[in-house]
């Protein structure tokens, strides 16, 4: 009888000490931290690998100065090493919303990223497709809660949702623009008519009355910009005007490149208005390859040989002032096209006309009718018509304090 | 020939644009690889181009001396900037051209006097005239002949004096007014611009990736 | 007269631009800055650094043509940096900058008596643009493997651990051109999150500002006048502070041509 009664007092009495130890330990002053709830260890996800992450539900009963600490080790029975250790307040799910989302759930759950440890021999980096054993621990002053061991592995993964927007926003806009191209190979699609492009005529003819020639002017970039493809395709229709109306014309580069695309684009357009017979490749060359020495030679066959018109189309720098103040003392006509946006007051109070940001791109589109052109130049503008609602839209929604579509247009 | 010359610059162009393109979506360390090697190649075309434009820059030169074009003189001189700077980059202060670039201030290494005392002053006294050419072109076309013209005078005035210590003497609203011009006006024109220039430069890439624009290697579109 | 007023010889305009830049800087005339938002931005995040004892890269994007803009702005950054005891790694973007750069790291550090290698270094000058960037944020050795003068980066003590950009407490790029805006953020800050400012030249600040907005930008030295609020807060005035009196007065000159021509055009259509 005594022996049944002392085994059930030492069964009770283990039960107990397990029970605290999955609990915690009684402080002197009789408080226990609880277990922390839902803690899941998984791959952090939209990463190359090398990463294993840690959440688990926000207790708002715990006192601000507890302190989460994970241990990791490539074994279960360990040796467990410290990984990290934040403050009980810290790393809420809503902190990163693109991993977690912008739910209110994120504002009751932390967040812990592990992709390396300080081990016995210096700090070690969490490999891929290794099974790692992790623990959460919650410290508060003496009393302190451990939680079961929970396996993990870091993976590289294929696809980084975070960038979801931007994929679908990308995609959307593609199929625009590809769209719009398809249906304007099937019928013709209205531009607004451009100022500057209209002017184009009048500073042609005018070139050829007074018997003078055309200076076309490229910018400073390569032939893999925008800007300068963009003034190409305008220098070709420069120079089929010029052969068609039999005036001269110059066109000078700031590199070889640049200048071989340009000889070949007026010898194609010459072709193209009937006089072969009048291309001079001597006349498309490069000026100078240095910005300021460009902008010297070019400024001396300004002032030398006071070609009737200037245009200056591309993206230009610091050299724009120099060029388009320079050629108002000759008296031509100055038609300049940049997207260089800084550059842009120079051009408007020197020039006669000038094609900002864009309508450089829409130049070309406007003059040629292509419809690879104007259906691009189409699909950009129901981009833009897309971004124009989505701000307006969103502002207001914001002020009522409905974010959905700021957070569909937030990068991460 | 012209599978060379057209075909193939169209095949690599949209191979690489699309490798490029999902490079961006896709964090695994195999993708990041590709990303990597990409950059590599990319240096090395660029360093290539360096060695391509000096060719084309002395070829054309040499060109224009050959044949006495007008002005060929200046493309003499080219040729003897050119030689002097390379007489120093060989020499490298009695070290060869073979050994990392002596180091020394201008008036110990010939190349860094040269550098500075020709390269830099000239160039700094090209863009330095930058600041005649604003003057007198802000005060040939900043005339109020129009309200708009009046408001594009007035901030003009407005930025050019708080953006200077002066405009805080004159009183400090001058600096606050220019900061506040400068920050919401003009930041949402530079905006729309950058939106606008963002979106052609989508449709132009696309057209490129594609193979439906092909300026970029000359000619017409055959 | 009005006639006159309304088109001045653009020569006498040049004279007086000229005058109105020469007499300042020949009376070393000083006029007081106030540093503003943005440039106290960058003093307080180098700052910071200071305290972590951290490493700062220091990109040199401009050449020959900016440097009386630029360099100043660099001799303001590096005294800062050397100052209070801040290693920095300076990188070349440009090809005309590496001259430029080691002129001023020279200067500087011998101003601060730094040793090359423990306290600074560095690496020279590598073509491919944004490539570069790209290179940096993967692996720092495969875009950088050696310093300027052959020496490998890991005989460097103060690049021993550095392996991306990410092991940088702060970069900074001083541009004249594009490397800002289609560089450094693209393919840098905005891939690899690291805190990162610039200096520009006064007429690309605007271009910029969206940036600071955004958050992708700590702060910006825009020009000569942020190169002069930087020399301010540093507590060393030189070249910058000395300009900006220049500067002033040709503000000034051409605001007051702007009102002569107005008074004239004015006057001319009353009559």
């Amino acid at each position: 009888m005594l022996n049944k009664a002392l085994s059930w007092l030492a069964g009770l009495v283990c039960l107990v000490v397990v029970a605290s130890d999955c609990r915690g330990q009684a402080a002197a002053g009789g408080s226990v931290l609880p277990l922390i709830a839902d803690v899941a260890a998984f791959d952090t996800p939209n990463d190359a690998g090398g990463s294993i992450t840690l959440t688990w539900a926000r207790s708002r009963s715990i006192p601000e100065s507890a302190i989460y600490k994970a241990y990791i080790a490539e074994a279960n029975e360990g040796p467990y090493y410290l990984a990290s250790e934040i403050a009980g307040g810290a790393n809420l799910q809503s902190e990163e919303p693109e991993t977690f989302g912008y739910g209110d759930e994120a504002q009751d759950a932390h967040f812990l990223h592990i992709a390396e440890y300080a081990g016995r021999e210096g700090v070690i980096s969490l490999q891929n497709d290794k099974t790692y054993y992790v623990r959460l621990e919650l410290h508060s002053g003496n009393i302190s809660t451990r939680n079961p061991v929970l396996t993990a592995s870091a993976e590289g993964n294929y696809f980084n949702w975070t960038k979801l927007n931007n994929i679908v926003l990308g995609a959307l806009l593609s199929f625009l623009i590809l769209g719009f191209i398809s249906l304007a190979r099937r019928r013709d699609l209205y531009i607004r008519r451009i100022g500057g492009l209209e002017a184009l005529d009048e500073a042609l003819g005018r070139a050829t009355e007074m018997g003078k020639p055309v200076l076309f002017i490229h910018g400073l970039r390569d032939m893999s910009q925008i800007s300068t493809i963009a003034a190409v395709n305008i220098l070709g229709r420069v120079a089929r005007r010029t052969a068609e109306y039999d005036a001269a014309l110059r066109v000078v580069a700031p590199d070889p490149v640049v200048m071989s695309v340009s000889q070949e684009t007026v010898q194609a357009s010459y072709f193209e208005a009937g006089r072969p017979d009048a291309f001079n490749p001597d006349h498309v060359f490069v000026a100078g390859t240095e910005q300021f020495s460009y902008a010297a030679a070019t400024e001396g066959i300004m002032v030398r040989e006071r070609p009737a018109a200037h245009i200056m189309m591309g993206y230009f720098y610091a050299e724009s002032l120099l060029l388009a103040e320079t050629g108002s003392t000759t008296g031509a006509i100055q038609i300049a096209g940049t997207d260089a946006f800084t550059q842009l007051p120079f051009f408007v109070t020197t020039c006669d006309y000038t094609l900002m940001g864009e309508e450089l791109y829409a130049a070309s589109a406007y003059l040629s009718r292509e419809p690879k052109l104007l259906g691009s130049l189409k699909g950009q503008d129901a981009g833009k018509a897309i971004i124009i609602a989505a701000i307006v839209l969103g502002a207001l929604l914001a002020t009522v304090d409905i974010p959905f579509l700021t957070q569909i247009f937030t990068p991460h | 020939m012209i599978f060379l010359s057209r075909t193939l610059p169209v095949i690599v162009a949209l191979c690489f644009g699309v490798l490029g393109i999902g490079i961006y979506y896709v964090p695994h360390a195999a993708a990041q690889n590709i990303e990597r090697e990409l950059a590599l190649w990319l240096r090395i075309v660029f360093a290539f181009s360096y060695l391509l434009g000096l060719y084309s820059l002395l070829n054309l030169h040499w060109q224009r001396i050959r044949q006495r074009v007008e002005g060929w003189g200046y493309s003499a001189m080219v040729y003897a900037g050119f030689g002097l700077m390379m007489l120093f980059v060989i020499y490298n202060d009695g070290q060869g051209p073979f050994a990392p670039q002596a180091e020394g201030t201008a008036a110990e290494n010939g190349y860094q006097w040269l550098f500075e005392y020709v390269q830099v002053a000239c160039s700094s006294t090209m863009f330095s005239i930058l600041a005649f050419f604003i003057a007198s072109a802000a005060y040939r076309t900043f005339r109020a002949r129009t309200p708009e013209a009046a408001l594009l005078l007035v901030a003009a005035i407005v930025v050019m004096l708080g953006r200077v210590p002066i405009g805080a003497y004159i009183s400090d609203y001058v600096p606050a007014a220019a900061d506040w011009l400068l920050n919401v006006p003009n930041l949402a024109a530079k905006r729309g611009i950058l939106l606008g220039v963002s979106l052609g430069a989508i449709a132009t890439s696309l057209r490129i990736i594609f193979g439906i624009e092909r300026s970029y290697l000359g000619g017409g579109d055959e | 007269m009005i006639q006159w007023l309304m088109n001045i010889d653009r020569r006498i305009i040049f004279v007086f631009v000229f005058l109105g830049v020469a007499l300042p800087l020949l009376a070393n005339v000083f006029l007081p800055i106030r540093p503003t938002r943005d440039v106290i931005a960058v003093y307080d995040q180098l700052e910071k650094v200071a305290q972590d004892e951290g490493v700062v890269l220091l990109s040199f994007s401009y050449g020959a043509s900016t440097e009386p803009e630029m360099q100043p702005m660099a001799r303001a950054i590096l005294r800062h940096c050397f100052s209070r005891n801040i290693k920095v790694v300076a990188v070349c973007l440009w090809p005309e900058a590496p001259g430029l750069a080691q002129q001023v790291l020279e200067e500087i550090g011998d101003e601060f008596g730094k040793t090359y290698g423990v306290d600074y270094a560095f690496l020279g000058f590598k073509p491919g643009n944004f490539a570069v960037v790209l290179n940096m944020g993967q692996d720092f050795r495969d875009a950088f493997p050696q310093d300027n003068w052959g020496t490998p980066l890991e005989d460097l003590a103060l690049m021993r651990d550095v392996r991306t950009l990410r092991d940088f407490d702060f970069v900074f790029d001083l541009a004249a051109g594009d490397s800002i805006e289609f560089w450094w953020i693209p393919y840098g800050q905005e891939k690899y999150g690291f805190p990162f400012a610039g200096g520009c030249t006064a007429v690309m600040a605007p271009d910029l500002f969206p940036f600071l907005q955004s958050g992708q930008m700590v702060g910006l030295l825009g020009g000569l006048a942020g190169a002069a609020e930087y020399e301010t807060l540093v507590g060393r005035q030189d070249k910058a502070t000395a300009g900006m009196s220049a500067q002033s007065m040709a503000h000034l000159i051409i605001v007051i041509f702007i009102i002569f021509g107005n008074m004239a055009f004015f006057l001319s259509r009353r009559r």
